[in-house]
């Protein structure tokens, strides 16, 4: 039966190939408007750190200025990274069952004198080792690095891809040397391919930026006294004349993660940076009221909105325009559907029932509303490719995947049989003895 | 003309006015509130920087090693830079205008937290910075070749003793005051004001206090110095790329991170406004050829299915003109109607956008331009069915069927 009515659908909308153009042109346009617009912001809000969301932790503190908050728009929210002299006293704590600490620093690549390749600057990233296990960070040959590396401050860099494809013609580097800063650095690990976006670990520095180019122990950015090449904010009217003097200055430059396995060891943490913020206040630091967050990835995103206005407006610009091809496929169906009465009046008398010619309309509504979709799904690739022209820094991300291209045909199936329910339901309440009479 | 016998002939058909009245009133909506964005976003691209962004070149270098060394590394690359023909003039600079980074610190006419509140943006060059940007100085002087800082400490915090602002800055710190010869101050320091320049746009587009700049005149330290090129008109493309050649292998304690334009910068940062206006300008376009698509489809499913009365009032003496008049002046109504409701939804989701993302408030004349447009349009697509219409014969009322 199905088949049946599928083929009278066909032979329907053939019937007027004008008006079914139209038709699915309307919800072509609409649905590819929508998925262009979802799909960059479903990018932009997405949470690459969604499988690990329960048991990592953003820890924030509120060193901040007692008379002005941090963000004044927001007075409820601390600063979104720590002073040095604050990361390193949580570091030394053994409650999370992984934590990181870790920064900015950019630093120059030699390439050996007889590449002939100039010497270049990268963007680089001082890191305790779990920063690569707490974030699933993939890795195509060697690893991070260990305690002891930690602890000596060792001379061992972990590559991004394309800084290893750049240094190395993307051979295995591992166990190489790369000259960084005027210092023999040893690879140990190149990473995969990643791209975290947005970037969670780090929003205060772009959050739609790369990964850092390379990765390299923390201790070396203070050991080689290297001014952080992110973002510095300070508050506090403090003379700064050495770099000493910065490490202890309440300026805040350093992002902190922590892993938590349960609500149990969670609670002990936010006890312990509350005790510890405590005992800072009677040191005469940590004016503000006790303000201190531990925040889950998802949370992490939205308090430091990290979704772009501009996107949400888009978002619903695309819905309502979406409306106006729905109704306009409303009026078409209904004209089409009501112009065709008097054979529905002709069929009903020869005993089709309310329900099959209900069936019948809603079978070709449908097909309406697929094809609508199929269409929609290659002007929301064509839309993409435009919005990749005017915005190359995620050339690779704003593309169509399966979970898009499926709510692509959901939506437009779905707003198909919305819009086509009312004419079907108006076409069955046809009179079959009116439209008899005239013939 | 009556309108009564086309009210209650719209009436009959409730539902097909009802959806193009909609969709004429959400197209209203839409279009008015997309064109107040694109309005605000082309004025901010279009704002004149106050420098001279055509003709700049933004040059940095960046120096390692034990044997490197800042000033004699800035001394010689602004002699060569200098040197070369087309130049106009060089200077270094710590940051970029426009570039998104940047340095600001609060500055006040008096030194209690109550006055230290006018966030200034400031970029740090030598004697030769107001000719190299291309900014105009309106009053008091330009720094001296004594008058350069420098300390090597990359951590050091230490002030300048003078500084030259902007008009906005003067204003926001001394108000209608004259501000050469005062003296403004942050927290723990202060500085006189020498010289004042027109307005020129600071680091960070999106601020509103974008124009309140300072330039101070001291030299970065290590390891990272930046220069700014003006070069004559013409000549920048071809100075970008002999800069970076000759710079390249005078120091091998350094690398030479980037010779750009300040195009480079200025696409950059307004990359997600031009994002905005084309998405926008394009929506509007579709949205517009679908509503008059609605239009039409309507009017030509009135003119079917009336072509009997049609032919009959032909028969009975109308002219090709009066059905045309007919059909134009129904769609006038239906657009009347729908633009009304329209300018409420249009008001109502412009004070939403408003207030839930801090946009500025909808200007009415926008709504009017909305309703203009969709008024010549809706008779635009109109008329097509309505020629049809008038071209229904007479004899057609004397058949049946």
């Amino acid at each position: 039966m199905l088949a049946y009515y599928f083929r009278m659908a066909l032979k329907s909308l053939r019937r007027n190939p004008m008006l079914t153009g139209l038709m699915i042109g309307a919800i072509a346009v609409g649905v590819g408007v929508c998925i262009t617009t979802l799909t960059v912001y479903r990018l932009m809000s997405g949470n690459p750190m969604a499988d690990r969301n329960d048991v990592l932790y953003a820890v924030t503190l509120d060193s901040w200025d007692p008379n002005r908050a941090w963000d004044p728009d927001h007075p409820d929210l601390p600063p979104p990274e720590l002073t040095y002299r604050d990361a390193q006293a949580l570091y030394d704590s053994d409650i999370p069952d992984r934590k990181v600490m870790m920064r900015k620093a950019a630093f120059v690549v030699e390439a050996p004198p007889k590449s002939g390749v100039p010497p270049f600057l990268v963007e680089g990233r001082t890191t305790t080792k779990d920063f690569f296990s707490m974030f699933n960070v993939p890795f195509k040959y060697g690893s991070g690095w260990d305690q002891a590396a930690e602890e000596a401050s060792a001379m061992v860099v972990v590559l991004s891809k394309k800084t290893n494809d750049n240094a190395f013609g993307g051979a295995n580097s591992v166990g190489q040397t790369l000259r960084l800063d005027g210092h023999d650095f040893k690879v140990v690990g190149v990473l995969d391919e990643w791209a975290p976006t947005p970037k969670f670990y780090d929003l205060n520095n772009g959050a739609f930026n790369e990964i850092e180019e390379l990765f390299v122990p923390y201790g070396i950015g203070t050991q080689f006294e290297m001014q952080s090449s992110g973002n510095t904010n300070c508050w506090r009217d403090q003379t700064i004349n050495n770099f000493q003097d910065f490490l202890n200055s309440d300026c805040v430059w350093i992002q902190f993660w922590v892993e938590l396995r349960d609500g149990a060891k969670a609670a002990q943490f936010q006890e312990f940076i509350d005790n510890y913020v405590r005992e800072q206040k009677t040191l005469g630091r940590y004016e503000r009221p006790l303000n201190n967050h531990l925040r889950h990835p998802d949370e992490w995103l939205k308090v430091n909105e990290a979704v772009q206005d501009d996107n949400r407006v888009l978002v619903g610009l695309s819905f309502m325009f979406l409306a106006v091809c729905l109704l306009n496929m409303i009026g078409l169906l209904l004209a089409k559907f009501l112009g065709a009465a008097p054979l529905v009046g002709l069929r009903r008398a020869l005993g089709a029932s309310k329900g099959a010619i209900f069936r019948q309309h809603l079978m070709e509504v449908g097909v309406i509303g697929l094809g609508g979709g199929l269409l929609g799904i290659a002007l929301a690739a064509l839309g993409l490719w435009g919005m990749r022209h005017l915005y190359t820094n995620y050339d690779e991300l704003t593309r169509l995947d399966i979970p898009m291209v499926l709510t692509a045909i959901g939506i437009a199936v779905l707003s198909g049989l919305l819009a086509g329910f009312y004419p079907t339901w108006r076409v069955c309440r046809v009179q079959p003895a009116a439209y008899l009479k005239t013939q | 003309m009556e309108l009564r016998p086309i009210l209650s002939a719209m009436l009959r058909n409730k539902t097909g006015v009802i959806l193009v009245g909609l969709q004429i009133a959400i197209t209203l909506a839409v279009v008015a509130n997309s064109i107040a964005i694109i309005m605000t976003r082309v004025e901010k691209i279009s704002r004149p920087p106050g420098f001279d962004s055509a003709n700049l070149i933004f040059v940095q270098s960046y120096g390692f090693g034990p044997s490197y060394d800042q000033r004699s590394t800035i001394d010689n690359d602004l002699r060569l830079l200098r040197s070369l023909p087309g130049v106009v003039s060089a200077a270094p600079i710590s940051q970029i205008p426009m570039s998104g980074g940047g340095s600001s610190t609060n500055l006040g006419a008096e030194q209690t937290r109550e006055k230290v509140t006018n966030n200034t943006n400031h970029f740090s060059v030598d004697e030769h910075g107001v000719e190299a940007l291309g900014v105009k100085l309106v009053e008091g002087r330009n720094f001296t070749q004594s008058e350069i800082q420098y300390n090597p400490d990359p951590a050091n915090s230490d002030f300048v003793p003078f500084v030259i602002l902007t008009k906005d800055a003067a204003k926001a710190i001394f108000g209608t005051e004259h501000a050469v010869g005062k003296t403004v101050y942050d927290l723990s320091h202060s500085a006189v004001v020498i010289g004042v320049i027109e307005n020129m746009l600071g680091s960070w587009v999106s601020s509103t206090r974008v124009s309140q700049v300072m330039l101070t005149p001291r030299l970065e330290s290590a390891p990272l110095s930046r220069y700014v090129v003006r070069a004559e008109p013409g000549r920048r493309d071809a100075l970008i790329a002999e800069i970076e050649q000759k710079l390249s292998g005078t120091n091998p304690n350094r690398a030479i991170t980037y010779v750009r334009p300040h195009q480079y910068y200025t696409d950059r940062s307004y990359r997600s406004d031009s994002r905005m206006v084309a998405f926008l300008s394009v929506l509007i376009g579709l949205m517009i050829t679908v509503t008059a698509l609605g239009i039409v489809g309507l009017a030509s499913f009135h003119v079917n299915v009336r072509r009997k009365q049609i032919g009959t009032r032909r028969a009975v003496g109308a002219r090709r003109v009066d059905i045309i008049r007919y059909f134009m002046v129904e769609n006038w109504l239906l657009t009347t109607g729908g633009v009304v409701v329209g300018s409420i939804l249009a008001f109502a989701f412009g004070q939403w956008l408003s207030s839930a993302y801090s946009l500025p408030r909808l200007p009415p004349v926008y709504v009017a331009g909305g309703v203009i447009v969709l008024w010549v349009l809706g008779q635009l697509a109109a008329f097509l069915p309505a020629r049809r219409a008038a071209a229904i014969p007479p004899a057609i009322a004397t058949r049946t069927v």
